[in-house]
């Protein structure tokens, strides 16, 4: 429970010339759920990015699992495998003739040089299992770009579940998604983090969702403003000084909505 | 001339060796297209490779130049431009059909300017915009096949890291792939199938080979793996008919080949599937 899947240690990042993320220091152990939030352009994005090696970083440390993440965003292979990213939006070009298997069966591949045929019968048994896990079996023939919202969130789980992983990274996955889209989406979230021991890095606008779900919070506005359980770094004084006494205002008068995950 | 006569002079066209020989160079040149040709049209390098063939004069103008053969020089010329354009496509904020133009228009005028300068080359222009297919020798065979082979390891080998990378670049980076490298190593191959292929194609139809199959192989496909293979296979097939069809009406080969092409294409987009998928 308490070995960190993620330690991060002074991180500087830059957009351009200005930092975007500047000395942010934090831990993420294994099976927690932590919550980043802040407002919009607080570095977020940029902060997750540096983490996956996708954006680089002009200063601190990154490990995943103890080993480093290297400047130019190299971790051994085993240790890729052990990390899944779900991004804010799905964007990709809707002409590419992709199937839902196909897809699903990326997330089983290692990155290395291989044969195609190789490991096919496993291959295809693991992207049964976390198809038929994700109730998406029957859409194992049907094209990526044809699917709605809700079902495309579901064959990202399936992508993510494919393979044990130790670390999820979520970009504001429900992003896009309907009410009853979002709590679906939650709720087989969190399902499979209890059935798989995921640790959970994810960005979120739902403070209600994050109140009721997650470990740890890190509130963030460029710098690291506070970290620690929902009820800390959710309390009105640490809000404010992300969001300003406006959020803190609304957040006094409108009534947090239940729901159970 | 009876149908019989006819087929009978056909086929015996077929048993010359300049002709064995270029249909092999064809089916080469048609597999490695149809194969490459299927992610550059999905990364959107359809212009890239057009540019690529284009700018190809400006290598074999140096080339002539300098007084080597201009096939020695083409190659590492090629390759050195794409790097250079890629390099600046990475680095610079504008749109990438703008800087392509730019530089395929540019090249290509330099290129000409450079030619005038040598009288004796004047003719071969004809040549080198449309390629003279009857002309490929064993030594272009051979390094047809090397390369096909290197080609086919290259996207066999790292299939599903290519297919992440096409699909999500981000996510690919997240899992590791090398996006750098890999990219880097396709804009290699690709150059060096646009450069091999300009002595039998030409500069002006060789994107012809990379981007047409592979829009028809879109068109008739739902997997992405099936959609690389039928890519290919419709570059050999075109290749083959285009041979044909050249040797039946003593018509040019290389515009025969993309002529089938197309009509290729154009059944492709009737073919229900096609409807079904198209966006």
């Amino acid at each position: 429970m308490n070995v960190p899947v993620l330690v991060v240690q002074g991180l500087t990042v830059y957009r351009g010339t200005h930092p975007a993320v500047q000395e942010v220091s934090f831990t993420v152990p294994a099976g927690t759920d932590t919550a980043i939030i802040g407002p919009n352009g607080a570095g977020k994005s940029t902060l997750i990015q540096a983490v996956l090696g996708i954006l680089p970083r002009q200063a601190g440390q990154i490990a995943v699992l103890g080993h480093a993440l290297s400047n130019k965003g190299y971790l051994p292979p085993a240790v890729r495998q052990q990390i899944a990213y779900l991004p804010q939006n799905f964007l990709f070009d809707r002409r590419i003739p992709i199937t839902v298997s196909e897809l699903v069966g990326l997330g089983w591949d290692g990155v290395g040089p291989q044969l195609p045929w190789v490991g096919g019968r496993a291959r295809r048994h693991a992207v049964r299992a976390a198809l038929t896990q994700v109730e998406a079996w029957h859409l194992r023939d049907q094209l990526v770009s044809s699917l709605s919202g809700g079902e495309t969130k579901r064959v990202l789980l399936a992508y993510c579940l494919v393979r044990p992983r130790s670390l999820l990274i979520l970009d504001e996955a429900p992003a896009g998604l309907d009410v009853l889209g979002e709590s679906e989406f939650y709720q087989l979230l969190y399902q499979l983090k209890q059935e798989q021991g995921w640790a959970i890095l994810q960005i979120s606008h739902d403070l209600d969702m994050v109140r009721r779900s997650c470990d740890r919070v890190l509130c963030m506005n460029r710098k690291l403003l506070c970290q620690g359980p929902p009820d800390h770094a959710l309390a009105p004084e640490q809000l404010s000084l992300a969001y300003g006494p406006d959020l803190v205002r609304y957040h006094h008068t409108c009534e947090p909505h239940h729901h159970d995950y | 001339m009876t149908i019989e006569a006819e087929l009978t002079r056909v086929i015996g066209l077929f048993q010359l060796p300049f002709m064995q020989r270029a249909l092999m160079g064809g089916v080469l040149t048609g597999l490695m297209g149809g194969l490459l040709g299927s992610f550059t049209i999905l990364r959107q390098l359809s212009f890239f490779s057009d540019a690529l063939g284009h700018s190809a004069l400006l290598g074999i103008s140096i080339g002539l130049l300098l007084g080597f053969d201009p096939s020695w020089v083409l190659l590492p010329f090629a390759v050195v431009f794409a790097l250079v354009v890629t390099y600046f496509l990475e680095r610079t904020q504008l749109w990438t059909d703008a800087l392509l133009n730019i530089i395929y228009s540019s090249s290509l005028a330099v290129g000409i300017i450079l030619l005038s300068f040598r009288d004796e080359y004047q003719g071969g222009i004809t040549n080198l915009l449309f390629g003279d297919i009857l002309a490929v020798q064993t030594a272009d065979l051979i390094f047809g096949t090397v390369l096909l082979a290197v080609c086919a390891g290259f996207i066999g080998l790292t299939l599903r890291s290519q297919i992440l990378l096409t699909l999500h670049e981000p996510m690919a980076i997240a899992r590791g792939v090398n996006v750098s490298a890999q990219r880097t190593t396709f804009i290699v191959l690709l150059s060096l199938v646009v450069g091999i292929s300009i002595k039998a194609i030409g500069v002006l139809l060789i994107s012809a080979f990379v981007v047409i199959p592979a829009c028809a192989a879109r068109l008739l496909s739902r997997q992405f793996t099936h959609y690389i293979l039928i890519s290919a296979g419709l570059g050999a097939v075109s290749a083959v008919m285009g041979m044909l069809l050249s040797a039946l009406f003593d018509l040019p080969s290389g515009p025969s080949i993309v002529a089938v092409q197309l009509g290729i294409f154009l059944l492709a987009a009737l073919v229900p599937t096609a409807r079904a998928i198209a966006p």
